[in-house]
């Protein structure tokens, strides 16, 4: 039985079997134009980010407490296991500090990619729903982890007290720290995020990439445990290492960042934030087909 | 730069790949392998060449069968899909009503969603204010604003939704087929509250396959199959060539098959000439039969849907293998236009496989007569039914008129004014 319906008002007429070359979609990126549309989304991100914090601590009865538990737990860890069996040679800095202020990097660095990663996959019913700045959710998600890092920081204040130690005045490098931190923790959730929508089963390799990385990372042990002379390069392919050591010299040890290694690190972070912002925005097209 | 609320999308092709098999990692090296072996994924065209221009205040209903692409084009003119080939332009807000399970976030409190939907729309948190009251008494929500989406029945979700849609003040509003799950009374609030943004300016595009909702709402239509445009136009002429189509496509079938079966099905005039409305329509049935008992007969005509306009039914004794029966239905209550047939047959028996023969439609008539009288603007009438009416009005100063030949009461300049009474 032909279902085809009987010719209709435009009846008649041939259609092409496919469209002119010229009018093919093609995705073109323009930079400026879609940070400008980012900016004029900025309330959507903290609305987002809100919204994730709330429906996060509406579930969780320790509430907020859970962002101090997380990093103070694995430094306790870290503390009675790890170091005895590694023989983590801290100079003089308490070792629970020592741990803490790598941790303080790391978590966020792992809750931004997990969380982040998965933000795109997890908002597909409102991703087919609505159109906004695909870029917002990996965001939010950022500012999510960032929460609960400043959150953490009391645990960081608590840590200082207990072990009578002070920080140095050369803390005031920790700022510009924090951009490479920043910059490299955004690359990498942007990309994972684009990514895990077209192959979703990566979630769980990133699971366990999460976990060798915080051993691949100077947390629980200092970067002299590198030998000289690959550290230049470790430094090139984990900034995060270059940005921790950084920020154990400036507010443990009164030392400036070690600038070629942190240098390294700066190179790093800048080509993954803009090939991670680049591939976000090409798989960012096809989000609504696959999912 | 287009004024707010135009959409401008011309020539949009979309394509979907023919293999939509989730990412996993093992789809994906099954495809690159089909696709060295040189059997790369098939394509399949969903839209073709579609043409959408829509000016603010504009309101196009979409219609076509399931799968014609209307919820695809929906989601190109939201900019949530990207087309294949072709140039959309969409200026202003859209607020768009995709699917049912309007929510945004389970676990967020209906306040929390309409702020949240509010910020995605682009929509200032003071804005959001202003319009929250009325969001929440369309919807009827009460108490239940301060509670988590999760707990909402699927209606409720969907009033907030709509509500959210339609009242933060949208320059386009797209509305997917939703209204299927409000009750009655809603679904008439919504369709109200659709004239009514449309009145503000706000271009309206309506998919649904309630066609008389569609017909009462949207002055243009778009009709598409397997992806191409069938029609374009005014509603009433692209309603009526889908319509049509539709009775073209349910294809009557005698049933071969089942314990009673058709032979043969007209519907013609008493004299067996062309059906007139007003006048007797008589269907005449050849039935054969592998049961010698009384059944329940059932004849119904519809207009392009499965749900009759009407359905008359009697007891027949089925006592021979063969037999007519002729149902004739006095003083055909129907407008000009094009219907169908549809029968069934059911044992009086109280068993499971009571159904000697499913109810199907067996055969069309053309009723020539007057058209429909118009309905008031955005009110709904499912099927039409034409009845002769007569209008006397007493104290106007205009003769009363007697509309007695069949003429279709008009409501002139003039009558409406006047108290109606009971015709005399």
């Amino acid at each position: 039985m032909d279902s085809t319906p009987a010719a209709g008002v435009l009846g008649g007429r041939q259609r092409p079997a496919e469209p002119r070359r010229e009018i093919w979609f093609t995705r073109r990126i323009r930079p400026r134009e879609a940070l400008k549309e980012l900016w004029a989304a900025r309330e959507l991100v903290h609305t987002i980010a809100e919204r994730d914090l709330r429906a996060r601590y509406k579930q969780a009865v320790l509430g907020l407490a859970w962002a101090v538990v997380t990093p103070f737990v694995l430094m306790v860890a870290f503390t009675l296991f790890f170091r005895p069996a590694a023989h983590v040679e801290t100079n003089g800095v308490p070792y629970p500090l020592f741990a803490y202020l790598g941790l303080l990097p790391w978590t966020f660095f792992s809750t931004s990619v997990s969380k982040g990663g998965l933000s795109l996959t997890d908002n597909v019913a409102l991703l087919n729903k609505i159109y906004c700045p695909r870029e917002v959710f990996p965001l939010a998600a950022l500012i999510v982890a960032g929460f609960d890092t400043v959150v953490s920081l009391i645990g960081l204040a608590v840590v200082f007290v207990a072990t009578g130690f002070m920080p140095k005045a050369t803390s005031v490098w920790v700022p510009l720290l924090l951009v490479v931190q920043l910059a490299f923790t955004a690359g990498v959730t942007l990309a994972v995020s684009s990514i895990l929508v077209y192959v979703r089963d990566l979630k769980h390799a990133l699971t366990i990439l999460l976990q060798v990385g915080l051993f691949a990372t100077p947390v629980a042990y200092g970067i002299d445990r590198i030998s000289r002379s690959t550290r230049l390069l470790y430094s090139t392919l984990n900034p995060l290492a270059p940005v921790i050591e950084g920020y154990r010299r400036a507010v443990l040890y009164g030392k400036p960042p070690e600038w070629t290694m942190l240098l390294a690190g700066v190179g790093t972070s800048t080509v993954v934030l803009l090939g991670g912002y680049y591939l976000f925005k090409k798989l960012e097209a096809g989000i609504a087909d696959v999912a | 730069m287009l004024p707010e609320g135009t959409i401008a999308a011309s020539e949009i092709w979309k394509r979907f790949k023919t293999d939509r098999s989730q990412g996993q990692i093992r789809d994906r090296i099954d495809r690159a392998r089909s696709r060295v072996k040189g059997q790369g994924g098939g394509w399949r065209w969903a839209l073709r060449e579609v043409d959408v221009v829509a000016e603010p205040g504009d309101s196009i209903g979409l219609v076509g069968a399931n799968g014609s692409g209307k919820s695809t084009l929906l989601k190109i003119l939201t900019r949530v899909m990207y087309p294949t080939a072709g140039r959309v332009e969409v200026s202003g807000r859209v607020g768009a009503l995709i699917e049912v399970k309007a929510g945004i976030h389970p676990e967020l409190t209906g306040r929390e969603n309409i702020f949240l939907y509010g910020s995605l729309l682009g929509l200032k948190r003071q804005d959001v204010i202003t319009r929250f009251d009325d969001i929440v008494g369309f919807a009827e929500l009460d108490q239940a604003i301060d509670r988590p989406l999760k707990f909402y029945s699927s209606g409720m979700a969907m009033r907030l939704g709509f509500g959210v849609a339609a009242f933060l003040n949208p320059d386009v509003l797209l509305v997917d087929e939703v209204l299927s799950v409000g009750d009655a009374v809603f679904q008439q609030r919504c369709l109200d509250r659709m004239r009514y943004v449309l009145s503000q300016g706000t271009t309206l595009i309506f998919v649904s396959h309630d066609l008389a909702a569609v017909e009462a709402t949207c002055a243009r239509g778009l009709w598409l199959h397997n992806g191409d445009v069938m029609g374009l136009g005014s509603v009433g002429d692209v309603l009526r060539s889908y319509r049509s189509s539709i009775e073209a496509g349910a294809e009557i079938l005698p049933l071969a098959s089942g314990p009673v079966r058709l032979a043969s099905a007209t519907a013609t005039s008493a004299d067996g000439g062309v059906v007139r409305s007003y006048e007797d329509l008589v269907v005449d049935l050849a039935v054969e039969s592998d049961v010698t008992e009384k059944v329940r007969f059932y004849v119904g005509i519809s207009e392009g849907t499965a749900a009759p306009i009407l359905v008359v039914s009697r007891l027949i004794d089925l006592s021979d293998a063969h037999c007519r029966v002729q149902c004739t239905v006095e003083h055909l209550p129907l407008p000009r236009g094009r219907y169908s047939v549809w029968v069934a047959a059911f044992s009086l028996k109280d068993s499971d496989d009571d159904e000697l023969m499913p109810w199907h439609p067996t055969c069309h008539f053309d009723a020539f007569g007057p058209d429909a009288d118009p309905a008031p603007v955005a009110v709904v009438r499912p099927s039409p039914v034409q009845v002769r009416s007569r209008w006397d009005v007493v104290g106007a100063g205009s003769p009363a008129d007697p509309n007695a030949n069949g003429v279709p009461a008009g409501i002139e300049a003039g009558v409406e004014a006047g108290p109606l009474t009971a015709p005399t």
